[in-house]
């Protein structure tokens, strides 16, 4: 059986001030290891349970549990949850605070109390991995878009955290950044990472993810593989989502016969194509 | 604001240790203020200028545009240095507005010019650190020097934000034109005022969602970072204490 890394049980949270619950009654499990794609229209609560899962937020009522282990709010604890639990924030504004690029990365490894040498280490051992170090030494605001966006992600990868969750990291970057953060993420999960994504793009999520959550006025829809997910009309239907392209060809090449419905299902536009090419 | 930022950059002395830049200019400056010669402001405000333009790469036509901001202020008050209101008229001209006369004489002139050289010197001086030195080895530098955290830390923060304002202000006054926002006085004073209590919002929303994301990564009360280091090179040392007993030279010269 695979092992659950995070778990949340009826989760209830609403922001100070306002009855509107933002979370209610919100429930899943997040195997070790996973891709795992967040999909649901804005306000639906995606953020606000990221927000949970590190502590950030303390739900109402119901529980989390890290590890098996019912979360622990206590100073030390979170710390050691906010070690292992690492988000990359939508708006890179809202997260790159340093001056130069070299100390924004620096900042969250030196909070988990190691030496000045190892920090120096592992800040350079990620920048050669990201392939950001050409621009260390220049200043957060001079970065683009997209430099940022990677910068972002590099902060939170330096600490070495076991679940990464990112909100939609894709969002207003150029199709290169979007390659690059992309391949970041493979890059996490062939390290064993847990991934945690929030999109709103259905086809990346249906190539990407071995789990989709479909969220929906702060309650989990449905939680599954992506072929089952995006089979359910009705499903869609009610969060307001779209079938991935690749899905909607595949099923009419199928029923006119083209391709064989007995094959695997593709992920990709690409496995289609060749699969096409094939015949 | 944000083209200092953006020349010192590029400066081709950003690497230069910044602790002995910061001395260099802060003993000169000094030593021009102190000493009030003029001999030796005139040789410092030529000599900062191209050290900056020649060996820092700044282009000389930003150069010269920054410092004409200044020099209108800094004349402006020489002039007001330079003359004085009396009863009786000094040598070299007088107003006369009823019994009292705007009059300037050759010491109140002369008095005049050393401020404004000494002044422009001064600035030139400021302008060699600003131009060639990035905020955040200043901050580093600060920090080194045992600053209070707090004011380091506010300072780090300010320095960020001030382009996420800049950029978020443009980006609204933008939209605002855009809509025919500064169609008239009217409407632009309002605009303005919309603008600025959207700012305001705005850098809550921002401080909130900034201590969030610095909560995620461990915060603890304390900013650590990194530092990437420069150490002095014994050249550009001796040099800089040739410069300043140059300068000390000229002082007593122009005695």
């Amino acid at each position: 059986m695979e092992e659950i890394i995070l778990k949340a049980r009826n989760l209830k949270f609403s922001y100070e001030g306002n009855s509107h619950m933002a979370l209610n009654d919100f429930s899943l499990d997040i195997p070790r290891g996973a891709k795992v794609a967040f999909l649901g229209s804005n306000g639906s609560g995606k953020s606000t349970f990221f927000l949970c899962c590190n502590g950030i937020h303390r739900p109402g009522s119901g529980m989390l549990y890290y590890n098996g282990k019912p979360m622990d709010y206590s100073r030390k604890g979170l710390l050691d949850l906010r070690k292992k639990v690492g988000i990359v924030f939508q708006d890179p504004d809202n997260q790159l605070f340093s001056a130069s690029v070299y100390q924004e990365i620096s900042f969250g490894i030196l909070n988990l109390g190691v030496s000045k040498e190892a920090a120096k280490e592992a800040v350079e051992r990620i920048m050669e991995e990201m392939d950001i170090a050409s621009y260390r030494e220049k200043p957060t605001h001079a970065l683009s878009g997209g430099q940022k966006k990677l910068v972002s992600i590099a902060d939170v990868l330096v600490m070495e955290p076991e679940i990464v969750i990112m909100d939609e990291p894709s969002s207003s970057l150029d199709p290169k950044h979007v390659r690059l953060v992309n391949q970041a993420v493979e890059n996490m999960s062939a390290k064993g990472i847990t991934v945690m994504m929030a999109t709103h793009d259905v086809d990346y999520a249906f190539a990407w993810a071995d789990e989709v959550v479909v969220i929906h006025e702060g309650r989990v829809l449905r939680q599954g593989p992506p072929q089952e997910i995006f089979a359910d009309p009705a499903l869609l239907h009610t969060a307001n989502l779209t079938r991935p392209a690749v899905m909607e060809m595949y099923d009419i090449l199928c029923r006119k016969g083209i391709l064989n419905p007995d094959a695997p299902m593709p992920k990709k536009l690409e496995e289609l194509l060749s699969r096409l090419t094939v015949l | 604001m944000a083209t200092i930022d953006k020349l010192s950059y590029h400066s081709r002395l950003r690497y230069v240790n910044t602790g002995e830049k910061f001395a260099f200019s802060a003993i000169t400056l000094v030593l021009c203020i102190g000493s009030r010669s003029v001999c030796l402001a005139v040789f410092v405000f030529f000599a900062m200028g191209i050290l900056t333009v020649k060996k820092g790469g700044i282009p000389i036509s930003e150069y010269l545009r920054l410092l004409t901001i200044p020099m209108v202020f800094l004349g402006m008050n020489s002039l007001i240095l330079g003359v004085s209101i009396r009863q009786t008229p000094l040598e070299v001209f007088a107003i006369r507005w009823g019994s009292w006369y705007l009059t300037g004489g050759r010491e109140t002139i002369g008095y005049g010019l050393q401020i404004f050289i000494t002044a422009m010197a001064a600035v030139s001086c400021l302008y060699f650190l600003s131009c060639n030195t990035t905020m955040t080895d200043l901050l580093i530098l600060f920090r080194k020097w045992k600053c209070p955290a707090l004011i380091a830390e506010l300072m780090l923060l300010i320095y960020r934000f001030i382009f996420v304002l800049l950029d978020r202000g443009k980006a609204v006054s933008i939209a605002q034109k855009s809509r025919l926002g500064n169609r008239d006085y009217r409407t632009g004073l309002h605009s303005f005022g919309e603008l600025v209590s959207c700012l305001f919002v705005n850098s809550v929303k921002r401080s909130e969602a900034l201590f969030d994301a610095m909560e995620s990564r461990c915060y603890d009360g304390v900013i650590r970072v990194l530092e990437e280091e420069h150490p002095p090179k014994k050249r550009e040392a001796f040099g800089m204490i040739a410069f300043e007993l140059w300068a000390c030279f000229l002082i007593w010269i122009g005695r």
